[in-house]
């Protein structure tokens, strides 16, 4: 019995001591992470100990939603990690708060693509390193358009007599699943961004000053009855209890044509049919004029306090230059790279539409949508009503005025 | 007889047992209670140094706090249809498991294995059995039934209840067997020598033999009701939209995500008063009749 | 309990047919009850593909051993595991012996101290922990406590006691005071009293104690998911909620990773069931 318990103790010390590993350095990265993102300390770990073998990185990876922002918060007053690592829309949130040191000119940047470092770059200083990018919109079946002759609708009269078309063969328009309260908030957005925010950038700030009210706004009124144009025109009865994979199987499948969505569906697609033909565009707007939405995702930031500079510039520069890493974390993550020279392996045949709109310039920063409204406490809880409304629980006019009585917390 | 220096050294070794524990105990349960007293009159943010007193303004707020007031009565409903239904059904399969039925030992099993899980990963797995195995019985059948408990507020409770019984009645169920099987058989063969049916029986000998279990199970469900946090967290995450948060996953909001730590601190201490006069309430009860039976 | 006394055929077909309700009653119950763990099996083996497009009841087309290995890749088992493991043993070493030695001394001392430790410890069994998980943050944070490997341990421990002492000191009364009387008058200290003679003959507490602590430590996802964030000293609940919560697609993996984190503390409570039950059902035998 006393032999085992020194045992123990003897085991619980030398993990401790492996755990405070002297030599070289260890410097601290703050993670959020979606859950598709999950696994990509192990490719910059390896990359890391590749290049630099004595830096090492002590990760806290906790969820992006969530978790990150008070983290954040608490470290702000006991010590922040030197890296952080969030999405796009943290960029503009953590440099105003000034705990972002400026990294402008540093030469890895050069590695990035220019509208990525153009994108992360507020007043001339450039604060992080945008890692990949999403792509949201409409993904459609080509197979299905293919076979109906049905051509990309760029104005809401031409969608309309697409879903007409559609509906007279039988086949589901939409498919959603409204379940995921998130999807609503997404889809929402991705309409206010085509719809609000093209036209009138500082709609939120005038909002939030009480001059625009989502009641007597017509606008707000036109996004939120695109909600109801797609559940109209989709599985009424069963998109509330729908969990995401299977609506996306459902599509790959053929039992619907089109979902509003993002990336992060293409690894589900994928999973069910390796070989699906899938596009995206944008949802046609009001104006005839919708761009397709480009999301900065992953983003690296330096924290401003701290004492490893140079360290973490390494880092970055890691990051930025190892080619077979950042192939991995793409083929990981099934997103579309921000690195200059890099294409990933996995199949996407949507992106010859995203390099169509790119070089016609379509393409919209989601985050003139995301910087404007903060997801925790505003979009996520205007989804509810919006679910309510589609529900019958709750009237348009309620679900609208909801959103006005959540004004004081929609500052990002 | 031993002399009084002896005495003084056992004294000194008899508290040197004790004071570890002590002192951990303190430290780890004792002082926040304190501190969270302190912090729950303060509007502290959990961040910043300073520690704005405002009295009683905290419990003020939380009177008047729909979000708060939803929070126990979620909690609360919880915990009493909980405490109903679990010791209800822990009581019942007992019985059934003491009467003689074949493979006994297979039951017990089947009803005890889902408490070694986690909560927080019961919850994960019956997310699933909503929305994706029980209805896979309507494709089967031809039923259109919807599972979805999880997905509406009105049926949230019920679905967390299912999941929750699932989880714990064969550990209480436990409890009841060993004390079912404690009772003397001579008590039930002379009841049936007098003519005693078996309703009878179980009224008059099995209840009131059960007394000191109907304690232990009773406080444990309510208590262990009260502080649900985990199975929310990967069942419903609170939802929807609030319908399924508890009171300690509304502090957890409360506190870490909206800022607030004075608040939290307040509801805390407002949980711990009401968990004493539970158990206060519940203790004297039961005793009481455990002593009367 | 005694039914009717078996007089006629009559009478036997009744005790029969009741009997035969009964056993297709469980059968029943059994059956759903054992549906989720039959999903959790059942999803392990499948592929995405199969999840997201057959019947759910279905079996897999053949047995996928993928999931597994991704499990335990994603899971960081190697690491996760581990922390999980050494805060649970760890947690529990020092419960036992901490809380028997307190146990010990105040079921052998009448005096007013101890009866007021012995209800000082008693508050920590009507308030649990979690609903003292604010402050106890709080304290955490303050004294640095937060994300160390020690710090964590030192919670559970300090929110361990209350139950651990009662359990212990409710087994005391096996401990005949005859044998600790021999000992001293032969010149024994408290403590050789203690650990040679009390300590040996409370194995079956500790096994109690053990199974019971080990059992809540290992499942417990509160307190781990605020006191230990970093990823080399996660626990394995923690993890598993962050990768396979809502927004996850990734069910399958999950589901594998459900069998992984169960395996242990199955191992634990079939080598140790007959403490376990003996422990559960202590205090609900009357007299």
């Amino acid at each position: 019995m006393k032999r085992f318990r020194f045992m123990v103790l003897g085991l619980g010390i030398a993990l401790a001591l492996t755990a405070f590993s002297a030599g070289g350095q260890t410097i601290r990265i703050l993670d959020g992470q979606s859950t598709t993102d999950a696994g990509i300390e192990k490719i910059i770990d390896a990359a890391l100990a590749a290049k630099y073998p004595n830096i090492k990185l002590d990760w806290e990876i906790v969820t992006w939603g969530t978790d990150l922002n008070a983290k954040v918060q608490q470290y702000i007053q006991s010590g922040l990690p030197d890296i952080i690592v969030g999405k796009g829309q943290d960029l503009a949130t953590y440099s105003s708060r000034k705990i972002l040191a400026p990294i402008t000119g540093k030469p890895y940047l050069k590695n990035v693509l220019a509208d990525a470092v153009k994108s992360a770059t507020f007043n001339g200083t450039t604060y992080g390193v945008e890692f990949n990018a999403l792509y949201q919109g409409v993904y459609y079946n080509r197979k299905i358009f293919k076979d109906n002759n049905l051509s990309i609708p760029k104005t809401q009269a031409e969608l309309q007599a697409l879903i007409r078309k559609l509906n007279s063969v039988g086949i589901t328009p939409f498919a959603t699943h409204f379940l995921d309260l998130w999807s609503i908030g997404n889809i929402t957005m991705q309409f206010a961004i085509n719809d609000i925010f093209s036209k009138n950038p500082g709609w939120a700030n005038e909002f939030r000053a009480g001059k625009i009210n989502y009641a007597t706004s017509p606008e707000a009124r036109v996004i939120y009855n695109y909600n109801k144009l797609l559940y109209d025109n989709t599985w009424k009865d069963e998109t509330f209890s729908l969990e995401q994979t299977k609506a996306d199987a459902r599509l790959v499948q053929g039992k619907a044509a089109m979902k509003v969505s993002g990336s992060w569906s293409i690894q589900n697609f994928l999973d069910v049919d390796p070989d699906f033909d899938f596009g995206v565009f944008p949802f046609p707007n009001q104006a005839g004029n919708a761009k397709l939405i480009f999301e900065p995702n992953i983003t690296f930031m330096k924290s401003a306090t701290t004492k490893y500079s140079d360290a973490v510039d390494k880092v970055f520069d890691v990051i930025t230059s190892d080619k077979d890493a950042a192939q991995k974390i793409y083929d990981l993550t099934k997103t579309a790279p921000l690195i200059k020279g890099v294409t990933p392996s996995y199949k996407n045949p949507s992106q010859k539409d995203i390099d169509a709109y790119a070089a016609k310039g379509q393409l919209v920063d989601a985050n003139t949508g995301n910087l404007q409204l903060v997801w925790g406490g505003f979009q996520d809880e205007n989804a509810k009503d919006i679910a309510a409304w589609l529900q019958g629980s709750e009237t348009l006019d309620q679900a609208l005025k909801a959103a006005d009585s959540r004004r004081a917390v929609s500052k990002p | 007889m031993p002399k009084p220096r002896f005495k003084l050294v056992m004294k000194v070794q008899y508290f040197s047992l004790v004071f570890p524990s002590l002192l951990l105990f303190t430290v780890g349960l004792i002082l926040p209670m304190i501190l969270g007293v302190y912090y729950s009159l303060t509007s502290w943010d959990g961040y910043t140094k300073d520690f704005p007193f405002i009295g009683l303004g905290n419990f003020a707020k939380m009177l008047a706090d729909p979000h708060t007031l939803d929070a126990w009565w979620f909690t609360i409903r919880f915990a009493f249809w909980n405490t109903l239904i679990q010791n209800l059904l822990a009581l019942f399969f007992a019985v059934i498991l003491d009467t003689g039925v074949k493979a006994k030992t297979f039951y017990r099993t089947v009803l005890f294995l889902p408490c070694l899980i986690a909560p927080i990963v019961a919850g994960f797995i019956w997310q699933h059995m909503y929305f994706d195995v029980l209805p896979g019985f309507n494709a089967l059948l031809g039923t259109k039934v919807n599972f979805g408990l999880f997905g509406k507020s009105s049926t949230v409770l019920l679905g967390l209840l299912i999941v929750n019984n699932w989880q714990f009645v064969g550990y209480w169920m436990l409890i009841y067997l060993a004390a079912l099987q404690s009772i003397p058989r001579e008590l039930y063969e002379s009841a049936f020598v007098d003519g005693a049916s078996f309703r009878i029986q179980f009224l008059k000998i099995t209840i009131p033999m059960l007394a000191p279990a109907f304690t232990i199970c009773i406080v444990g469900i309510t208590v262990g009701s009260l502080r649900v946090y985990d199975l929310l967290v990967s069942a419903t995450t609170g939802g929807p939209g609030r319908a399924s948060t508890s009171i300690i996953y509304h502090i957890y909001n409360t506190a870490l995500n909206a800022r607030q730590y004075g608040y939290g601190s307040a509801l805390s201490i407002s949980l711990i008063i009401v968990l004493l006069v539970i158990a206060v309430v519940q203790l004297g009860v039961l005793r009481r009749r455990e002593v009367q039976l | 309990m005694i039914g009717s006394r078996i007089h006629t055929a009559r009478d036997r077909w009744t005790a029969f047919t009741r009997k035969l309700c009964l056993q297709i009653f469980m059968i029943v119950i059994s059956a759903a009850l054992l549906l989720p763990i039959f999903t959790v099996i059942n999803f392990s083996f499948k592929t995405r593909k199969e999840l997201y497009v057959d019947n759910p009841l279905a079996l897999p087309h053949s047995l996928y051993l993928d999931n597994y290995i991704s499990a335990l890749e994603r899971l960081n088992v190697g690491t996760t595991f581990i922390n999980t493991f050494l805060y649970t043993t760890l947690s529990v070493f020092f419960l036992a012996v901490l809380s028997g030695a307190a146990a010990w001394a105040i079921a052998r001392n009448r005096g007013r101290f101890y009866r007021f430790t012995y209800l000082y410890f008693l508050l920590g069994i009507l308030i649990p922990f979690q609903a003292l998980f604010l402050p106890i943050y709080i304290v955490g944070n303050a004294f640095h406590l937060t994300n160390t490997f020690y710090g964590i341990i030192l919670m559970y421990v300090a929110t361990g006691l209350s139950f651990s002492i009662f359990l212990m000191t409710s087994f005391m009364s096996q401990v005949p005071v005859e044998l600790e009387e021999a000992a001293q008058m032969d010149g024994a200290s408290i403590y050789r009293t203690y650990f040679r003679i009390v300590l040996p003959l409370l194995k079956p507490a500790i096994a109690t104690l053990v199974i019971l602590q080990a059992f809540a430590i290992w499942n417990d996802y509160l307190l781990a998911s605020l006191f230990v964030s970093k990823s080399s000293l996660k626990t394995l609940n923690v993890l598993f909620q962050q990768l396979f919560s809502t927004t996850s697609s990734n069910y399958s993996t999950a589901m594998a990773g459900v069998m992984i984190s169960v395996v242990p503390i199955s191992i634990l409570f079939v080598a140790l069931q007959r403490y376990f039950i003996k422990g559960l059902t202590a205090g609900a035998v009357k007299g």
